[in-house]
């Protein structure tokens, strides 16, 4: 069954079968013979078809880092139940994000509060600046799942709105 | 063997300066104490410290910004010596002072100089009155009530500056008339978040110029020399990015001129120590004042590797009393050295900073390579701190030398598990343009092409989902569960 990695934004798909001589790499139509040596800590002889090359070699979790001819990449598995499921679902207006890493200066408003689509619910620094993140919406205040001072990554939930019911 | 009025230095700072700082402490001979957050108890310099006192915070910053805990720290371990490093309390002319009451050495100028040097209004003003060049501008203090119209005065591109900053923090540059206010009001409340002081001025935004500075060193006997010029002009959100010595911009002439109205601006407010005087350079030629930073800049090893001197060791005999072992004839530059800092950045993004495990670390190493580096494997890239990781320091006989090592050094950086600028800055250095030395403080913005990551080539992907594949356990498992049935081997099929 084919698997994929994302890499650069785009979604591979591929996979791997057995041969009697090691293993081939089906990509698409293509096929090709594929072998990965170990040569020392992180360090790999990749070979592809009947090239060689040296690669360093870290993964962590779903995330396979690689170092080939001089820069680094990031391929990170994708598992076949989250490729089917729609995406962001979890991204709606209703939610407000991180847009990049970095700390809360202040959120100017209270679980509970009223606010209007555009009103600022939390003032965030990052890269030295200050953003402001506002509503995506109408509607009150959830959830407030960050706390003044506090440092977050990027994409992290900072504010739950409850939207208004349409009337 | 020289004699020294403290046996410890504290060393109040982190990261990879904190590292260098020791370096240079213990090859004198002298004991090196840190003090460090929790967050950064697995940094190199902790390990190597003779002392390392934990101080802590309600955020890491808060804790290396707390002049109490440090000096506290600095009795604890009976340094006699404090050396702030760069950013944290390096310009904080209140924390000099409070060294000076306890007893301690602070390695940097008096804090008179701290602040009047601090105070970029007046830091302006005073080498305005001393004859040398600044830029047109309106300072807010002059008369608050009429900023508004001495600003729009000032004529457009301006950019708001905080009269307490630094570093391009809070800097906010203005094309039109209508969004002045509106930007005075942000870069108000940004410096007093930043430096609790939220008075501005603007000045006249030259287009396109050059960042060039001067490195200066003065001892507390009176005698101070300059140590060159760095081009810092390749920045991005007003943060440097490249620095080089010497800058292709300049001839002996000018390059006469500008460093000695940087030893000139220097005398006149009784520098002493380590400092670096900053100016803006038009297409034309001409310069004006910008600031002076009075500390250990992030870019000196340029400056050291071009005249092959320790400015730590220097600061820290300065520190002591030393008058200057050398004069300006002595110093000779040498070659051609060019700093790289990486970043833990997605430039393609916007140069947002990027966070994760630092993986697997491989540092270039070979002849005119240097590598300043606080982080090691297992490490968390985390947004506490500033986003620089490391800086790569080339030196080559001339400027084509060092690019071509830088090139070579570049691709032998091996960082993974954490997204960095390296590929970034390869890019850059094989932009014809930087090839050409025709670098200004807009040059990433004229030249998006730098930042854009190209499209890889198909054998790169190919090559890249082998490895993943092969390293990945769900892929692999899958394959080794299918006994095998094809025999082919070689070559794609299509």
């Amino acid at each position: 069954m084919a698997q994929a990695f994302r890499l650069g934004g785009e979604l591979h798909e591929v996979w791997l079968s057995r041969t009697p001589r090691g293993y081939d790499l089906h990509i698409g139509e293509q096929r090709v013979a594929v072998a990965l040596h170990g040569r020392g800590e992180h360090v790999h002889e990749l070979v592809v078809g009947d090239q060689s090359r040296s690669v360093y070699v870290a993964v962590r979790g779903d995330n396979v880092h690689v170092h080939l001819d001089g820069e680094a990449h990031t391929l990170a598995y994708s598992h076949n139940l989250e490729r089917f499921a729609s995406e962001g679902q979890d991204r709606s207006e209703a939610t407000a994000r991180a847009p990049m890493p970095g700390s809360v200066i202040s959120i100017p408003v209270e679980a509970g509060q009223a606010v209007k689509r555009g009103d600022v619910v939390v003032v965030i620094e990052s890269m030295k600046m200050e953003t402001a993140i506002c509503a995506g919406l109408d509607g009150t205040v959830e959830t407030i799942h960050v706390q003044q001072g506090q440092t977050f990554e990027r994409d992290s939930l900072l504010v739950t709105l409850l939207p208004t019911e349409a009337p | 063997m020289k004699s020294w009025p403290f046996d410890t230095v504290l060393i109040a700072n982190r990261g990879e300066i904190a590292l260098r700082i020791l370096r240079s402490v213990q090859q004198l001979g002298l004991k090196a104490a840190v003090v460090f957050h929790r967050a950064d108890s697995r940094a190199p310099a902790v390990r190597q410290a003779d002392h390392a006192i934990e101080i802590t915070g309600t955020t890491p910053v808060a804790a290396y910004l707390d002049s109490a805990q440090i000096l506290q720290a600095a009795k604890q371990c009976g340094a006699g010596a404090i050396h702030p490093g760069y950013g944290f309390l390096s310009e904080n002319a209140n924390f000099a002072r409070a060294c000076r009451d306890a007893g301690i050495r602070f390695v940097g100028p008096t804090p008179e100089v701290i602040d009047l040097m601090g105070d970029k209004v007046r830091a302006r003003a005073f080498v305005q009155k001393h004859g040398f060049p600044v830029a047109p501008s309106a300072i807010e203090d002059d008369a608050p009530g009429t900023f508004l119209e001495r600003a729009r005065a000032v004529g457009f591109p301006l950019l708001i500056k905080p009269a307490a900053g630094g570093g391009g923090k809070g800097m906010r540059v203005v094309r039109t008339a209508d969004q002045l206010a509106g930007e005075i009001e942000r870069a108000r409340s940004e410096g007093q978040r930043y430096f609790g002081d939220g008075r501005l001025y603007v000045e006249r935004y030259i287009e396109n110029p050059r960042h060039i500075e001067v490195q200066v060193l003065g001892d507390t006997h009176g005698k101070l020399v300059h140590l060159y010029e760095r081009e810092c002009s390749v920045q991005r959100r007003f943060q440097k990015i490249v620095e080089e010595t010497p800058s292709p911009a300049l001839d002996e002439v000018r390059r006469r001129e500008i460093c000695d109205t940087a030893a000139g601006i220097s005398r006149s407010a009784g520098y002493s120590n380590a400092g670096t005087v900053e100016f803006i350079y038009g297409m034309g030629g001409e310069f004006y004042f910008l600031e002076m930073n009075t500390r250990l800049q992030v870019e000196h090893p340029v400056t050291e590797q071009l005249l092959g001197i320790d400015l730590v060791a220097e600061q820290l005999r300065v520190a002591a009393g030393d008058h200057l072992s050398f004069t300006q004839d002595d110093l000779k530059p040498r070659g051609h050295a060019i700093e790289f800092r990486v970043y833990a950045e997605d430039a393609a993004a916007g140069y947002l900073p990027t966070t994760g495990p630092i993986l697997l670390l491989r540092e270039p190493t070979g002849e005119g390579v240097r590598v300043d580096t606080g982080i090691v494997a297992g490490q968390e890239v985390t947004a506490a701190f500033d986003p620089m990781l490391a800086k790569l320091v080339i030196t080559g006989s001339d400027r084509a030398d060092a690019m071509a090592r830088a090139d070579t050094a570049l691709r032998d950086y091996v960082l993974l598990g954490c997204k960095t600028n390296l590929a970034f800055l390869r890019r850059l250095l094989r932009n014809p343009a930087f090839v050409a030395g025709e670098v200004h403080t807009g040059f990433l913005d004229a030249h998006p092409e730098v930042a854009a990551e190209p499209a890889m080539a198909p054998d790169t992907v190919n090559a890249l989902l082998a490895v993943a594949s092969m390293a990945s356990r769900p892929v692999k498992d899958a394959a080794d569960a299918v006994p095998a049935l094809h025999s082919a081997i070689g070559g794609w099929r299509n």
